[in-house]
């Protein structure tokens, strides 16, 4: 409204700015206050421009609000650097008390210590000096002792007692001094309280002085910001108003010519609508005029729909009764569909309760059937069970039947040797000897000898070779009776170790955490059980034919490295009689004697010196057929490659005797048992049918003997009896009566 | 007596709304039998144990027959009840029990003087502890308390006792019995006096001369004050721990004996703080600590697990104390460290500084009015240069001159934590004055440097003044607005070659 008068206002309020600029922080700076007042400068000349501006144009209110608003800024940033200024001049005011105290503190300590110092020195001087005094009193006592003269030694004594008295008076005035000396300090003391008594109630005189100089000046501080920012507060207002006149009176002239426009246009309006009536209304009768003629036009077209209508009304009607008709059938059929429908689903719901009951039925069958099944497994079982009772029974019967008869049977063969024995030597007068025949030794039901299967030999072997180590020789030909003959047990055993050693990933990790517990030997075995499944090994034969391909390989080997080895001639010789031992059958003979040559051997290396000790190794490696030191370890995987490849054909072969395992073979047992009847041979029999026929001959004729014999016998008797008889009758004495006696007749046989 | 007014509240229910402005001013009042003209309206009114009150009487507001007739209405059953509870809270305190408002009504009505025991666990009121703590003391600085009247009224409580105890003559109970009740308040123990045991043949020695000083040191175990230990373990949440071991106001009573810190009160004092796990602050002020009992009490606190603040200041601790001092430095988490006013020397200040230059916890360190002389000065300059936390360092009083300030000044621009420093009271001299503002005119950070009564000339004076200035303005701006650091700070470093 009044802009000269505002402008005004704040003319002043820059002046009191700067007044108060000189007044208030310029106290002690020169750079802050130029600074200070050339901003002032600053703002004053815009301010000019601005009132040159509000006078012609508006400015735009961006720049002026920013003035305006660093104008309170400034004010509040120079209240807020006034009163820190206050703040650290009060403070430091107040201060100055405590630094003071302390400059004095430190002051008086240092007058303290030279105080101190000079007391000291003045004691210690003090000390010496009645130290002498002292010294030299009690050296005129020892002169005084020498005085003979009594006025002497009476003014010896009084200068003596002059000279105590001197010695005390100086301590007496060394004590006094000192004395004094703590009254002044007392004093000061006292003064001491005083003054800092003083210092303290100056300290809240000033505290309190600043507390209120601070709080008025705050306030004051305050009371410019406020007006500050009133008369910011006004002059915005005021500007705002000016604003909004100017935009009011603009607002005016626009409403004035919006409503001319409007006018304006509003006549125009009137014009065309006037036009378009006139327009409108001869259009309209043309129109009115042509809609007439169409009415005519439809009315004719209605009257023909009509008649089309009525004639189309009875067809429909009668096409209305047919189809009636023809629902009513419709009906008919629908009911008896649907009658046929609800037999239907009788029919489905019987079938399907029967389906339920089938299946029923047959689950319960199901379930009978498999309890039933069931139960016959169990009696299966139990008939197995039975069945390997009895089987193991049967056997045992079948071997005490088996006993039994052999038993009578050879009784019989016995009884028949016997014969045939006493046949041949009490008739035929020949040499016999009991005809030597297997199966007279043979006890007990045959059976084919069961093949061992290598783990067995394995045991053996193992077992076997850990005795060796105790009794070397002479348990070796024992041991090998049932071995096979093709290699000795300890290179079996060498070789074995070494497959073992060196073919561990054959076996399962597994195991081998479980073998770690074992001891040596069972771990081996354990081991090399494991290997030989993995390899395929199972039997004696599997077994002997891999140590057999070892040494054969060896052996090839040895001969291809002959030309370049040293003892080359040693080793020629080694592979040949590998090749010997290995191709024919070396015999136990053989084998025992190698062994007692090695024991021999071995006795002389061991009287022997070292010089024996080689050959005894030659021999060794000689017996020993394939010291494992020959074959290296790296070969082994190769041989052991070889040899699986070899042995895999054969093992095909294998599993259909293994089935047959426990069926008893009964093939030789008739052949057995025949020749068991056999015993005495064919030619033997036709032998004993001719000595029978002799015999019987002989018989005959001896029968024929016998007879005569017989009759002789009679006719003796009878002859005794007659000549009995005739004696009677000689002797008779009819006789005597008798004129010849009948004796004379013939002679007495006198016999 | 309480059945009417519960019954006549039942049957008057649409009167109640009336009723309760009056009833507020009958028991305020007591009898306020004013009311009853400002009622307009005839509504009948409940009289008070009277059988024969009809509906006639009802109908009235004034009878005048009778003589007893008062509107003053029996007050309600929760009041009487409040009042009840208040009365006998002593021997009956009802308290949790009630519902929140009526627990607001008892506590205001509760008399300040009840017997600690009752309200020490029960009440945590602060407005009630307000009323006692204002009752007891016409001075009270709750702010210095954590803001808790209850935490400020036991441990005033607990001060004052303490300062009155008289080993030997007061019962130890006393304070042991205030133990169970306010240890989980007293967080601080300020005691400003110990009282030494009484003996009574000596109030006549003692206005003989100071001899009686040196023969209360023959008699040294007799003067013990009073063990803290017993209290402090019991006290589970004691952070700050300000002792001293001397008799306010003696006056020219003054004797030397009272001022005894006793080595068993040392060793036991040491024995205590080390039990204390809680201490965060420990002052042991004005009680003549010299060396060896600095040594036992600072070996106590070694590798402390809380304390933050030690206060040595104003006693006799020497070189010996100061490099003790320097070795608890090491062993702790310490933040301020205070020997104001001791005889630390040169070797003590070296020790210190030898401490200082790794030490990364010490914040504040005051070693004024102490003699560490120019040597101590250097070494503590030298330490500032690889320090990297200290940010109050106060040197007044300390014999320093220029070497120290030469080296100061060499290492105050390379110094990025420092904010106060004091060198008032020595001797700087010009040279050395012209050499600080040197190095201050490189500094950005001190905002406080006092060479006050150091012979400084008055120009230098004034130009360390305005850099001081000029830094505090960056730091405020740094201050006002942390999302804008780098600018201010270049606009500082434009204004500073101007200002």
């Amino acid at each position: 409204m009044n802009p000269s008068g505002n402008i005004g206002v704040i003319d002043q309020n820059g002046e009191e700015h700067l007044a108060t600029a000189i007044h208030g922080p310029s106290v002690h700076s020169d750079n802050p206050q130029e600074r200070i007042q050339a901003r002032r400068l600053r703002i004053a000349a815009r301010q000019e421009s601005r009132r040159r501006e509000a006078l012609g144009e508006y400015l735009d209110g961006k720049k002026e609000n920013e003035e305006e608003q660093s104008k309170s800024y400034k004010q509040k940033e120079e209240s807020r650097l006034k009163l820190t200024k206050l703040l650290l001049c009060g403070t430091e005011l107040v201060t100055n008390i405590q630094v003071a105290t302390d400059i004095r503190e430190i002051h008086r300590r240092v007058e303290e210590e030279e105080i101190k110092r000079q007391r000291l020195e003045k004691l210690e001087n003090e000390v010496k000096t009645s130290q002498d005094k002292f010294d030299e009193i009690t050296a005129k006592w020892e002169e005084g002792r020498q005085k003979r003269i009594p006025q002497e030694l009476w003014e010896m004594l009084n200068t003596q007692q002059v000279h105590c008295a001197g010695l005390i008076e100086d301590k007496n005035k060394l004590i006094s001094e000192l004395q004094q000396e703590l009254k002044i300090k007392d004093d000061q003391y006292v003064k001491d309280l005083k003054k800092q008594s003083d210092d303290i109630s100056l300290l809240l005189e000033r505290m309190e002085e600043q507390v209120k100089n601070a709080m008025k000046n705050f306030r004051q501080e305050l009371n410019h910001i406020e007006k500050a920012f009133e008369l910011e507060r006004q002059e915005l207002l005021s500007s705002n108003k000016k604003k909004w006149e100017r935009a009011l009176q603009a607002h005016n002239a626009k409403e004035l010519e919006y409503l001319i426009t409007r006018m304006k246009k509003v006549e125009d309006y009137e014009k065309q609508l006037n036009k378009q009536r006139a327009w409108d209304c001869e259009e309209y009768n043309t129109i009115k005029i042509k809609l007439e003629r169409d009415v005519q036009i439809l009315e004719q077209q209605l009257q023909q729909m009509k008649a089309t209508y009525q004639l189309n009304q009875e067809k429909l009607e009668y096409n209305f009764q047919v189809l009636k008709k023809r629902d009513e059938e419709s009906t008919v059929i629908k009911s008896q569909q649907k009658r046929k429908l609800n037999r239907l689903h009788d029919v489905l719901n019987n079938l399907r309760s029967k389906y339920a009951k089938q299946i029923k039925q047959f689950q319960e069958e199901n379930q009978s059937l498999t309890s039933d099944y069931k139960r016959l497994v169990g009696q299966f079982k139990e008939l197995q069970r039975a069945m390997r009772h009895f089987t193991i029974i049967d056997a045992e019967k079948f071997r005490d039947i088996w006993l039994m008869n052999e038993e009578e049977a050879k009784a019989l063969a016995q009884r028949a040797f016997d014969v045939d024995c006493v046949i041949n030597v009490q008739h035929l007068g020949l040499p016999w000897k009991i005809p030597d025949f297997w199966f007279l030794k043979n006890v007990g039901p045959i059976s084919l000898q069961q093949r061992k299967s290598a783990a067995q030999i394995l045991e053996e072997l193992l077992l076997q070779t850990e005795e060796d180590g105790t009794e070397e020789a002479m348990s070796e030909d024992e041991s090998y009776l049932d071995l096979p003959e093709q290699v000795s047990a300890k290179t079996t055993k060498r070789i074995l170790m070494l497959l073992c050693d060196e073919s561990g990933f054959l076996i399962e990790s597994k195991l081998l955490s479980l073998l770690l517990p074992l001891e040596k030997s069972e771990c081996y075995l354990l081991r090399l059980d494991a290997i030989f499944s993995a390899l395929g090994i199972e039997s004696e034969d599997d077994l002997y034919k891999m140590v057999n391909f070892f040494l054969r390989y060896r052996a090839h080997r040895l001969s291809s490295a002959k030309s370049t080895s040293v003892n080359t001639e040693r080793t020629s010789l080694m592979s040949a009689l590998e090749c010997l031992s290995m191709l024919s059958q070396v015999d136990r003979k053989s084998l025992v004697s190698k062994s007692e040559v090695e024991s021999i051997v071995e006795q002389e290396a061991l009287q022997g010196g070292d010089y024996e000790r080689l050959a005894d190794r030659e021999l060794r490696e000689k017996e020993g057929l394939s010291s494992p030191r020959l074959i290296h370890p790296n070969d082994v995987l190769k041989i052991l490659e070889a040899f699986v490849m070899g042995l895999k054909k054969p093992k095909d072969v294998r599993p259909v005797p293994r089935v047959k395992k426990d069926v008893r073979d009964n093939s030789r047992d008739s052949e057995y048992w025949a020749s068991l009847a056999m015993v005495i041979p064919a030619s033997k029999q036709s032998l004993w049918d001719a000595l029978y026929k002799a015999l019987e001959k002989y018989y005959l004729v001896l029968t024929q003997r016998a007879k005569l014999l017989m009759e002789n016998d009679s006719l003796e008797q009878q002859n005794a009896e007659m000549q009995s008889l005739l004696q009677q009758y000689l002797q008779a004495k009819v006789n005597a009566e008798l004129q010849i006696p009948p004796t004379q007749g013939f002679r007495l046989p006198t016999k | 007596m309480q059945d009417s007014p519960a019954a006549a509240s039942g049957s008057k229910s649409q009167n109640q709304s009336t009723f309760n402005v009056q009833r507020q001013t009958s028991t305020a009042g007591g009898a306020g039998s004013g009311a009853p003209p400002l009622k307009t309206t005839p509504n009948p009114t409940p009289v008070h144990l009277k059988p024969k009150t009809t509906n006639a009487r009802r109908m009235r507001r004034i009878i005048s027959e009778d003589a007893e007739w008062s509107l003053a209405i029996v007050p309600l059953l929760t009041e009487l009840c409040i009042q009840h509870i208040v009365k006998n809270f002593q021997n009956n305190p009802i308290l949790k029990q009630l519902l929140p408002e009526h627990q607001q009504k008892v506590l205001s009505h509760l008399p300040h003087d009840l017997p600690l025991t009752v309200t020490a666990n029960l009440i945590d009121d602060e407005n009630y502890w307000h009323r006692c703590c204002i009752k007891r003391w016409s001075v009270c600085h709750v702010a210095k308390h954590g803001g808790s009247w209850k935490r400020m009224f036991f441990e005033r409580h607990l001060e004052n006792l303490l300062k009155l105890f008289i080993p030997g003559t007061t019962d130890p109970n006393v304070i042991l019995d205030l133990l169970p009740l306010c240890r989980n308040y007293v967080r601080r123990i300020q005691v400003d006096q110990f009282l030494p045991p009484v003996r009574l043949p000596t109030p006549p020695q003692a206005d003989e001369q100071s001899d009686s000083g040196s023969e209360g040191e023959g008699s040294e175990p007799e003067k013990d004050h009073y063990q803290l230990e017993s209290l402090v373990a019991g006290l589970k949440h004691l952070e700050e721990l300000d002792l001293v071991y001397g008799v306010k106001d003696c006056g020219m009573n003054f004797e030397w004996n009272l001022f005894l810190f006793t080595f068993r009160d040392c060793h036991s004092l040491a024995a205590t703080i080390r039990a204390c796990h809680t201490l965060k602050v420990f002052r042991l002020t004005r009680s003549k600590v010299d060396d060896d009992k600095a040594r036992i009490l600072i070996r106590s606190l070694l590798d402390h697990p809380a304390l933050e603040e030690l206060d040595l200041s104003h006693n006799l601790i020497g070189d010996r104390g100061a490099r003790a001092a320097a070795k608890l430095l090491s062993h702790s988490r310490l933040r301020v460290l205070n020997l104001a006013n001791n005889q630390v020397r040169a070797p003590g200040a070296q020790s210190l500084a030898h401490a200082l230059a790794h030490n990364t916890n010490l914040v504040s360190l005051n070693l004024h009015l102490n003699c560490i002389e120019d040597e101590g000065g250097q070494a503590i300059a030298h330490a500032l240069e690889t320090n990297k936390c200290l940010t109050t360092l106060h040197l007044g009083g300390n014999e320093l001159s220029e070497p120290t300030a030469t080296l100061l000044s060499q290492v105050l621009p390379v110094n990025t934590t420092l904010i106060n420093l004091n060198l008032s009271c020595n001797h700087i001299g010009l040279d050395g004055g012209k050499q600080l503002l040197e190095g201050m005119s490189d500094n950005k950070t001190i905002l406080e440097f006092d060479l006050r009564l150091s012979d400084v000339s008055q120009e230098s004076e004034y130009l360390i003044g305005q850099a001081l200035h000029a830094n505090r303005e960056a730091a405020r701006q740094r201050t006002l607005s942390p999302g804008y650091f780098m600018t201010p700070i270049t606009n500082n470093s434009h204004e500073n070659p101007v200002g």
